[in-house]
């Protein structure tokens, strides 16, 4: 089946960089937000499978989108992709329910690395 | 004291490496729409890696800003620092890269919380002037090589770093740079603001990249974003 995935990032830059991390043998339709409130646009129109989430960005945030899809049941994997590495940013991110955390400069193993530990890739 | 024990060396890009040349012929007049969104992104990297390395010595959350990136003429660099910066008085310390990036990197501090500032670095009490000075290099040192080496190492550019030096201990912030002593025109500015929020306390990162070195800053992203 293929799976939805939104990158949400603010960085053009940024979003082409997760693109070409993601594994070319994986099912999946890409759609991309440049910020929070575009990502919760996509997430409430029941599109989003695995969301690639930023953490700082203007308008809405990376931790502003994860309390958001708290509030509405969080029906989707959210992998924070973050620059800023420090434990507190990881600790809150998965406090507030991302699965997982991976530090820029993505790279295409880390990215396997933690869709396989999820199951979301087999 | 306004510059007590400061370094007697000018703060810009002269003392950054060799002299730059005076005549910017060969210099893009800016960095293309791409080229700015690339080293925003890794500037936003760079700036992490450095978030993560002050933080664990002060062992605190360290609120990261967006880098804001800027081509300035060097007249303007006073008024860009002071708006970054605010009316604070300030101290500030410097560090020179060079290599395949040259230029130089500018910390400064608010001075209202140096005793609180100097306690995360491990210090005991009132700071005296020599500690002070002492703390103020030991950040430029970890803020600007973690930063600056993680910018370079994104781009697989070499970069060698001079020993900080202090600019001064009780500044206005209109003067942590002189214009007049700089060697260049025109800079390409690069901010970010460290801060903790529970104690009001922020350290500010500037690297400042002379012009003529924006051939070489230009083709480095222009080889990254051809990998992407």
């Amino acid at each position: 089946m293929t799976v939805s995935v939104l990158v949400v990032d603010d960085s053009p830059i940024a979003r082409k960089m997760l693109r070409k991390a993601l594994p070319v043998d994986w099912d999946i339709t890409v759609q991309e937000a440049c910020n929070g409130e575009e990502a919760m646009t996509h997430y409430r129109a029941g599109k989003v499978d695995v969301m690639f989430l930023d953490l700082t960005m203007p308008t809405m945030d990376g931790f502003e989108v994860l309390a958001a899809l708290q509030k509405e049941d969080l029906n989707c994997f959210v992998i924070v992709v973050s620059a800023d590495v420090q434990p507190q940013a990881r600790e809150r991110a998965l406090g507030l329910g991302a699965i997982a955390f991976v530090a820029k400069p993505v790279n295409a193993e880390s990215v396997r690395t933690v869709l396989r530990e999820y199951g979301v890739l087999v | 004291m306004s510059t007590a024990g400061a370094s007697p060396a000018p703060a810009g890009f002269a003392a950054a490496g060799s002299a730059a040349p005076a005549s910017a012929t060969t210099a893009p007049a800016n960095l293309s729409e791409d080229q700015t969104a690339a080293l925003q992104e890794i500037a936003n990297i760079g700036m992490g890696q450095a978030g993560d390395s002050i933080a664990r010595i002060w062992k605190q959350f360290v609120a990261l800003s967006v880098p804001r990136i800027a081509l300035v003429e060097s007249g303007r660099i006073p008024t860009l620092i002071h708006h970054f910066v605010g009316d604070a008085r300030v101290s500030a310390a410097r560090q020179a890269f060079h290599g395949a990036m040259r230029g130089e990197v500018l910390v400064v501090i608010g001075r209202g919380n140096r005793d609180q500032l100097g306690e995360l670095m491990g210090y005991d009490g009132q700071l005296d002037l020599g500690e002070e000075q002492e703390m103020l290099l030991d950040i430029a040192n970890v803020l600007g090589g973690a930063c600056i080496g993680g910018i370079a190492r994104q781009l697989g550019a070499d970069v060698g770093f001079s020993a900080p030096s202090l600019i001064g201990t009780d500044l206005d912030s209109h003067a942590v740079v002189r214009p007049e002593e700089l060697c260049v025109s025109t800079a390409l500015c690069v901010e970010v603001c460290f801060t903790i929020e529970s104690n009001q306390l922020s350290a500010h990162l500037i690297a400042l990249m002379p012009r003529e070195e924006l051939v070489n800053l230009a083709q480095l992203l222009d080889r990254f974003l051809c990998n992407l």
